[in-house]
């Protein structure tokens, strides 16, 4: 490998350990206590009247509040585990919620590349889960 | 199907990979039939961003033929022709709903990766890396696009393929850094970079009513571009100091509005310019901000600098007190595409705005590597390569 290469694998390396060290420090902090919260572009009464199924279907596991958002920016959904949903789980949840409820559909990722490597195949790791990391 | 593939570090290679699906209800396949290379496709080839995976479709400039439409496309069919903005956009988000197209919240597919490194995902893009979504980008025969009603746009009779390729990345970012920049009637304006997008900045400054706009850069050939299809005046700061010949122009004041389109990778002349190497050599900083400090050290007290130029991470020497102390606005953004598209096609069809002479190099993309080796090298005075499909 490289010089390059070897900077990129050192690029990548660490962003992936901050990117996991992230995640485990969010998702110690997101166990229960938390509410995680994201913002729709509809108004409250359309959001309660066609909650998605993505979020609906863990009613019995989590506690979901409703309300606008300020400034005419549409409608806040907020949930807060009270069983054993994971973080993971909430987030994928309120985000594919967010987008059927605002544009009919979530997108689906394009099919991975046939030949990653072993950079990309680490890579895979972290985008196999990012649909659930990250903040809200 | 046949695309161009990054493979590593500054290897890319055209490859047999499987044609696109429709895999949503607003999904259309694009047949392409021009893609063209961007600088900011060169922080890709070199690794400057770490996101990629060997056999990723590179490419975000594009244009083409629609060959097929998802059950929840209503504004496109086969047969159409279009430009597709580089940001794919759902349209209905808040942000959207704003105009504020490149920050969409439901396109980016890997929001994890972003969100830890800034703080909040913008939308995805074609082809640039799985921080960005990890879709599949351009230069390829056949392209699938999300949310295809909103993120593609359809080209009007009179603009000719060449024209309106240029409108779905290079024209849109130039004219948000001049609109979002403020020029305003009477302004002087200064860009930085003489590429595609710095020369289509230059350009909308000019339509924006600025009485003087000053392109900075340091080849001739491209300058020279500039000059012969806008008249700008033109700075090459390899032999001329840019801070002088800024205040030259502007009676000791500095610009009104700078417009950074440059980037993270920069280059300079100087110990300066070694300094940022070796500490982003040493990964002790991620990117080389040399033309926004020089923006923000020559801007007029009051004025106004935008950043267009694609930037990934931190940068050092950044100078919060010029930003300060002469109260300036400083802003940037990736390109809203989908809110001046329309708008620039218009102004194409006119005969207003020029974007064809950008193509100095059109090739077949099995030609793709040499493309991207002439762009990067700057070599037989190469401003943009253009693949035909």
């Amino acid at each position: 490998m490289n010089t390059a290469g070897k900077a990129l694998l050192a690029t990548g390396v660490a962003t992936a350990v901050a990117v996991a060290r992230r995640r485990r420090r969010a998702s110690h902090d997101d166990t229960s206590e938390r509410w995680l919260a994201v913002t729709v572009n509809r108004a409250p009464e359309e959001v309660q009247s066609s909650m998605p199924d993505d979020l609906a279907r863990w009613h019995d596991q989590v506690e979901i509040s409703v309300r606008p958002a300020t400034g005419d920016k549409g409608t806040e959904i907020r949930v807060k585990s009270t069983g054993e949903v994971p973080a993971h789980e909430l987030r994928l949840a309120l985000r594919r919620a967010k987008s059927v409820l605002e544009a009919g559909e979530v997108v689906r990722p394009d099919t991975a590349p046939t030949h990653p490597g072993p950079m990309g195949k680490a890579l895979q790791l972290v985008t196999n889960r990012a649909g659930g990391g990250g903040r809200l | 199907m046949k695309a161009l593939c990054w493979e590593g570090i500054n290897d890319v290679r055209v490859q047999d990979v499987p044609d696109p699906q429709l895999l949503n209800d607003q999904d259309m396949i694009l047949k392409v039939r021009l893609s063209t290379v961007c600088g900011s496709d060169l922080h890709l080839l070199t690794g400057h961003i770490p996101f990629m995976q060997a056999g990723d479709v590179i490419g975000h400039e594009f244009m083409g033929e629609v060959v097929e439409v998802g059950s929840g496309v209503t504004k496109h069919r086969p047969g159409d022709r279009v430009v597709v903005c580089s940001f794919i956009v759902c349209g209905r988000c808040w942000y959207c709903r704003n105009e504020l197209y490149s920050l969409c919240d439901n396109t980016n597919t890997n929001p994890a990766i972003t969100q830890h490194l800034w703080g909040a995902d913008p939308g995805g893009i074609f082809g640039y890396s799985h921080a960005m979504g990890g879709f599949r980008g351009s230069h390829a025969e056949y392209v699938r696009v999300p949310f295809a009603d909103h993120t593609a746009i359809p080209i009007p009779e009179a603009v000719d393929d060449m024209s309106a390729l240029f409108a779905s990345d290079s024209a849109p970012t130039g004219w948000m850094g001049a609109d979002l920049g403020g020029v305003k009637q009477g302004d002087v304006v200064a860009v930085w970079g003489s590429g595609a997008v710095g020369q289509m900045a230059a350009r909308a400054a000019q339509l924006l009513g600025a009485e003087r706009v000053l392109v900075i850069d340091r080849f001739d050939y491209r300058l020279r571009q500039a000059e012969l299809a806008f008249g700008v005046e033109t700075i090459n700061y390899a032999e001329t100091s840019v801070g002088d010949a800024l205040l030259e122009a502007t009676g000791g004041r500095g610009p009104d509005v700078c417009i950074e389109a440059v980037g993270c990778e920069a280059h300079s002349t100087g110990p300066q310019y070694v300094y940022d190497q070796v500490k982003s050599k040493l990964k002790l900083e991620m990117d080389r901000p040399i033309a926004v400090r020089e923006a923000i050290y020559n801007c007029r007290k009051g004025g106004s600098v935008f950043v267009l130029g694609v930037f990934t991470g931190v940068v050092d020497k950044f100078p919060l007190g010029a930003l300060m102390n002469k109260g300036l606005t400083v802003r940037g953004a990736q390109q809203h595409g989908q809110r001046y598209i329309p708008m620039l096609l218009d102004r194409i069809a006119s005969g207003e705005l020029t974007t064809s002479h950008l193509a100095t190099h059109v090739m077949p993309l099995s030609e793709g590597a040499r493309g991207y080796e002439l762009f990067k090298k700057k070599e037989d005075d190469c401003l943009r390569s253009v693949f035909r499909l």
